[in-house]
């Protein structure tokens, strides 16, 4: 097996992201999937956009245009 | 009318922070790379064009690279002429070959050198702007600027007036985010634009014999709530950092968020006396073309051209001022008083909770109240102290730049804790027939006035409800300029039964430190007095306690960071007191307990002044 190396992008660990961890992950070509050294979180690239649309659960108001910022 | 002025910079950075570690993966390292190096030039002009095209001047801070780059200095030249785009100086971007050749290190952050190569580097650096502009610049900056080393540019280079000399709340939270491998520790300081003291720079000066003689500026303008909870790389005035935080839409490429981080700014002109600032400073690492992390490069320029574009329509709105740094430097010392707060009352913008804080910063303190839990103070940082805190290589503190906090919700817990032990606030309980309720579980909001030179928060009332009683409580704050103290007052607004009694309990749990573990306790002094009596206790992790009925004062010594903490009250027949902690809670606690009746209102002061 060959080592490893960045994708196209440099996909960060959607789990260690959720756990405020940015940490790239590498890439592996044989078996086409990305995996994370911090963690043992393991995904093709489908899986990465999938899981990096779950950690924006938090953000409800992210796509909200706020017009007021107290409560007076 | 008020005035939103923002300071837009950048810095030609010929090996940009991340492109080498990054995108030159797979490589060996090699600093002086050609293509890293037309990249960076690259990137520069793109965002000067941008701000350009959005009418838009900024401040062009050369890096010491850039200074041995014909194109940059000519580049730099030319936007002056043609913009009126200042020509400054930045301590960032040191990386280059002739720096390693000179320095024999790979360090990049000017705080964390000894002083012998501080002054050594911000020679070299000022006299090679010297040598290719003609003359020395009057701004400069880096992530964190130390007192040491500002006050030696600006005995040496007196010209000097304005610097980037903080990343608000980058600390431990940046630390962890970058897997323990970012060493940017500098918690504590103001978010937004102060005059720094000699002393230490996160601490700005009470007066004129304390004035480092600068301008200090934030390194971004950061989310006041989610900064605090979360990565600061993810939630300021720099696009890229939002894409960072996946804070857009990931099909349309909207981000909202950065406008209404910038609208909220922009709102806090009135609790300002009319004035508010932003800062965008986005280094071109950011914008390489290999993209970032999950974002293409063509994302990544997008954002920049939305979040510039926001602020050239602000502009021709007449809804903005650009400036230059040492313009913004002139406007500033003009309308501050040295002692005239910063305050902001913020309201969560991206979760949805509503949460509000309300943050105030003078030269005595910086202080969090968390209207979530009713008004208690998360966060305090003890600037009365004007605490001297040299830090570097040689001095006790190689990275460790934070100012100490006494409070500090997230690392030192704050109302909960697990099992045992206490957590730091400044709360109150009230009990009533063996019930007891912590106002941190009265979640409410809260409203800004000022009376004469005080600033006051008033709380909505809350109501507490114990099993035959319900309380309606209000809590007002007041925070009179140069006081160095805070005067809290609870009113019982309401009881359902008139005749009822309950007790009220106002304590403050603190210890001090810099980051999430615990300190040696065992220099606090803890007193509490009459004027006439004096109970004392040496902390030594006893769990021990001492009262005294009609306490003026109860009070804390921390000789690590020079603090003499209290809380009084003038109530006669108020009880102190104060409460050791043990190994498992390392903390101690001073409080007042007092019965109230219905309309009555109970008030004490947490002061702060320098122990010495």
């Amino acid at each position: 097996m060959a080592q490893s190396g960045k994708g196209k992008l440099n996909y960060r660990c959607p789990s260690c992201f959720m756990r405020d961890l940015d940490i790239d992950m590498f890439y592996d070509k044989d078996k086409k999937e990305y995996h994370c050294i911090r963690c043992q979180y393991v995904g093709t690239e489908e899986d990465v956009l999938e899981k990096n649309e779950l950690v924006r659960f938090r953000y409800k108001d992210a796509m909200k245009r706020f017009t007021k910022f107290d409560f007076d | 009318m008020d005035k939103f002025i923002v300071n837009i910079i950048h810095r030609p950075e010929m090996v940009p922070e991340y492109a080498e570690k990054v995108t030159g993966h797979g490589k060996e390292e090699d600093i002086g790379r050609k293509e890293l190096l037309t990249e960076s030039l690259d990137i520069f002009k793109t965002q000067q064009a941008i701000a350009h095209k959005n009418g838009l001047k900024t401040t062009i801070q050369m890096t010491y690279a850039s200074l041995f780059n014909d194109e940059a200095v000519e580049l730099a030249k030319a936007d002056h002429e043609k913009y009126g785009d200042e020509i400054a100086l930045s301590l960032l971007g040191l990386p280059c070959e002739e720096f390693r050749e000179k320095y024999k290190t790979k360090d990049f952050c000017i705080w964390m050198f000894s002083m012998e190569d501080k002054k050594s580097i911000v020679d070299d650096v000022f006299g090679k702007f010297r040598d290719r502009f003609g003359f020395y610049p009057e701004s400069t900056g880096s992530y964190y600027m130390d007192a040491d080393l500002v006050n030696y540019i600006k005995e040496k280079y007196p010209m000097v007036k304005c610097a980037v000399a903080t990343c608000w709340e980058e600390g431990p939270k940046a630390y962890h985010t970058c897997n323990n491998s970012w060493y940017t520790f500098m918690d504590g300081g103001p978010w937004a634009p102060w005059i720094p003291s000699k002393q230490n720079v996160h601490a700005p000066a009470a007066n004129e014999a304390e004035d480092s003689g600068i301008v200090a500026i934030p390194h971004l303008s950061r989310d006041l709530l989610a900064c605090y909870d979360g990565n600061g790389s993810n939630f300021g005035t720099h696009p890229q950092n939002v894409l960072r935080g996946m804070i857009y839409d990931s099909k349309t490429w909207e981000f909202p968020y950065l406008y209404n981080l910038i609208d909220q700014y922009r709102d806090l002109a009135k609790y300002n006396n009319g004035y508010a600032y932003n800062m965008m400073f986005v280094g071109p690492g950011w914008m390489n073309k290999m993209g970032r992390w999950e974002a293409p490069y063509e994302l990544l320029l997008k954002s920049y051209e939305d979040g510039m574009a926001y602020y050239g329509q602000l502009k021709k709105e007449g809804k903005l001022d650009d400036m230059t740094m040492a313009e913004f430097a002139d406007y500033f010392r003009a309308h501050r008083r040295l002692t005239e707060p910063e305050c902001a009352l913020w309201r969560d913008i991206l979760y949805g909770s509503d949460k509000q804080l309300f943050w105030y910063c003078d030269p005595y303190m910086r202080v969090c109240a968390n209207m979530d839990q009713g008004g208690a103070i998360v966060d305090l940082r003890p600037y009365a102290a004007k605490l001297e805190w040299p830090v570097g290589i040689g001095t006790k503190h190689v990275t460790d730049a934070s100012y100490p906090f006494l409070i500090q919700e997230k690392y030192r817990a704050g109302y909960f804790t697990h099992y045992a032990g206490e957590g730091t606030v400044r709360s109150a309980k009230l009990t009533h027939n063996g019930e007891e309720v912590d106002l941190c579980l009265c979640r409410t909001k809260a409203h800004f006035s000022e009376e004469g030179r005080t600033r006051i928060l008033t709380l909505d009332p809350v109501d507490i409800e114990f099993y035959d009683l319900t309380v309606k409580l209000q809590t007002k704050m007041y925070f009179e300029e140069g006081s160095s103290r805070i005067k809290i007052e609870r009113t019982v607004l309401e009881m359902s039964d008139p005749n009822a009694e309950v007790e009220l309990n106002e304590y403050m749990v603190a210890c001090y430190g810099t980051t999430e573990y615990s300190e040696d306790m065992t220099n606090v002094v803890l007193t509490v007095t009459d004027g006439a009596k004096t109970e004392r206790i040496d902390y030594a992790y006893k769990c021990r306690e001492a009262q005294l009925t009609g306490a003026t004062e109860a009070v804390a010594v921390v000789p690590e960071i020079e603090t003499r903490v209290s809380l009084s009250c003038e109530k006669k027949d108020a009880v102190g007191y104060i409460k050791e902690g043990y190994a498992f809670s390392p903390m101690f606690t001073l409080g007042y307990t007092t019965r109230l009746k219905d309309k009555e209102v109970f008030a004490t002061w947490l002061n702060l002044a320098k122990a010495n």
